[in-house]
């Protein structure tokens, strides 16, 4: 759990976490646009890599970048494998499972394939840029691009309470198993389901006692926010260079070697 | 003029359960009052009325001659702050500062002011340091403080603590009880606390109010509470431990003990009085009071 949310490298000193947020977040923006709108796996594959190489470059733990992206790339074994025996027409080769006989079909795996590197380049862009931006100072960014500023307050809340629900259900947890709570399937699941409404419940109580103490600090349905410094002119070079490229290389991955 | 003025105040819970009968309890200004009581005696209750956030069935609440129901939400919480218990039901916001900036903004103050506010009232809990770090990243001390300063930041009139010393270790608590006691002494700030941590308040308090039931069953300075041992053990309190040391060698041991002493200095003190002077070794490291 930990290593999945723990943000403590954001506040290392490095290149990365000095460069402001507002921009770190424009060119993750042109970097995923480019990255799930490619029809070849070139870019997103390459993407992929560079995203991958900046985190090793940082020294970030390999153990955690593997933890972070064990889900995707569980989906995107699936993605594969799903596409490969449902789309397409040419035939790969047979699988004979249980009296039923699959056919892996080239277009499938091919497609399937795109769509992986797909979701594995959007990922690490995203992983990159959660390695490198503590949480708050992402809303901060999403604050100076004037989004909603419920929508901000209400990160900003899920955010903070995450670590708070972590910890209660962890001692949750652990009471439950000093008490055997796991020991067989079927107590596993009723233990399960009670820390689930436990959970449900802490964070109603919770969610009531944040709004008393709001309101004793004069909280009247907004948050209010500081005010953000503009942008440099620094900031706004490295914007425009970095969109510039990864426009470039869309176009030459895209189309300059089509056809 | 009193700081706060409590009369005739009633509070029933909507499943029946009376959590304050017919309490009387004022503060003057510059106080530092504790509201001392078990689980269940009506403590937290009544900080809640307090702040605004219940509201008396019947009976009057003054804050600083003003009847709480005619003040607005600005007014009342620049009069009275509440620190909550847990740390975790307050701090809400990503960072320190943003956290501690909430209440400054709140009330449209210049960006400069809030500024400087931040750094007055960090500087004031000890927490400057902490400026840009995230509140998941603190202790729970530092939580506290945090806390503490968030609510200093909107510079109530009266502070009112609930169970501040809750889940601190010793050096914990002794630092948030001496930042209290600053905060009383030097800046003039009325301090209600409440608690049913009975060591420390001797040292501190002015005034202890003991609540059973939704009643006050007592109130006075701490030598006045303490002596009456009966009144303690009805309200499920105990004596401080030096206190109780003390009381059992005068009961038992038949050690000719002055009074009661609240503190360790006091009993020190007492103690030296008795002790023949040729069996006090000089040049011993000094204990603290």
């Amino acid at each position: 759990m930990f290593d999945l949310f723990s943000d403590i490298f954001t506040y290392r000193e490095n290149v990365m976490t000095r460069i402001d947020p507002r921009v770190k977040l424009l060119i993750a923006l042109a970097a995923l646009v480019s990255v799930v709108t490619s029809v070849r796996p070139v870019l997103p594959l390459g993407v992929f890599v560079l995203c991958l190489g900046t985190i090793a470059a940082l020294r970030i733990p390999v153990k955690l970048v593997a933890i972070r992206l064990a889900a995707p790339f569980s989906t995107v074994a699936i993605l594969v494998v799903l596409q490969t025996f449902v789309t397409g027409t040419t035939p790969l080769f047979t699988l004979t499972l249980g009296g039923w006989t699959l056919a892996a079909k080239a277009e499938g795996l091919r497609q399937g394939l795109l769509l992986g590197v797909r979701v594995l380049g959007a990922l690490s862009i995203v992983l990159l840029l959660g390695i490198t931006t503590p949480a708050h100072r992402i809303f901060q960014a999403l604050r100076g691009f004037r989004i909603s500023k419920e929508w901000v307050e209400i990160a900003i809340l899920m955010y903070r309470y995450i670590f708070v629900l972590m910890d209660r259900v962890g001692d949750l947890a652990a009471a439950q198993r000093l008490r055997l709570g796991y020991t067989a399937p079927r107590r596993a699941l009723t233990s399960l389901s009670a820390l689930a409404g436990a959970t449900v419940v802490h964070s109603f109580e919770q969610a009531g006692r944040t709004h008393d103490a709001m309101r004793l600090r004069g909280y009247r349905g907004t948050m209010p926010f500081g005010p953000l410094p503009a942008l440099g002119r620094r900031e706004r070079g490295l914007v425009a260079l970095s969109v510039i490229l990864i426009a470039a290389a869309y176009g030459f991955f895209e189309w300059g070697t089509r056809g | 003029m009193r700081a706060v003025d409590v009369q005739g105040t009633f509070f029933t819970y909507d499943d029946g359960t009376e959590a304050l009968a017919g309490i009387d309890f004022h503060v003057e200004e510059g106080e530092f009052v504790a509201i001392l009581g078990s689980n269940g005696s009506g403590k937290t209750t009544l900080i809640q009325l307090l702040v605004g956030l219940l509201k008396a069935k019947s009976g009057q609440i003054v804050l600083s001659g003003r009847e709480i129901g005619s003040l607005t939400a600005e007014e009342l919480y620049q009069r009275v702050g509440l620190v909550f218990q847990n740390p975790n039901d307050q701090l809400f916001a990503a960072t320190v500062e943003e956290d501690v900036a909430f209440g400054p903004r709140n009330l449209n103050l210049p960006e400069a002011e809030v500024q400087m506010r931040i750094t007055e009232v960090l500087t004031a809990v000890a927490a400057l340091p902490l400026r840009g770090r995230a509140i998941h990243h603190l202790s729970f001390g530092e939580q506290k403080r945090v806390s503490l300063a968030g609510v200093l930041a909107m510079r109530p009139a009266v502070l009112i603590l609930d169970e501040p010393t809750a889940g601190l270790d010793p050096a914990g608590e002794a630092q948030m009880m001496q930042l209290l006691k600053k905060l009383n002494r030097e800046e003039r700030m009325t301090v209600i606390l409440a608690t049913h941590s009975v060591d420390m308040l001797p040292l501190f308090a002015n005034r202890i109010y003991v609540l059973d039931h939704g009643r006050v069953l007592q109130q006075g300075p701490s030598e006045e509470i303490f002596c009456h041992q009966e009144m303690i053990v009805r309200a499920k309190l105990r004596l401080p431990y030096v206190s109780r040391l003390m009381y059992e060698m005068k009961r038992h041991d038949g050690v000719p003990i002055d009074g009661l002493p609240l503190t360790i200095g006091e009993a020190r003190a007492q103690l030296l009085e008795l002790i023949p002077k040729e069996m006090i070794l000089p040049g011993i490291e000094e204990i603290g009071p």
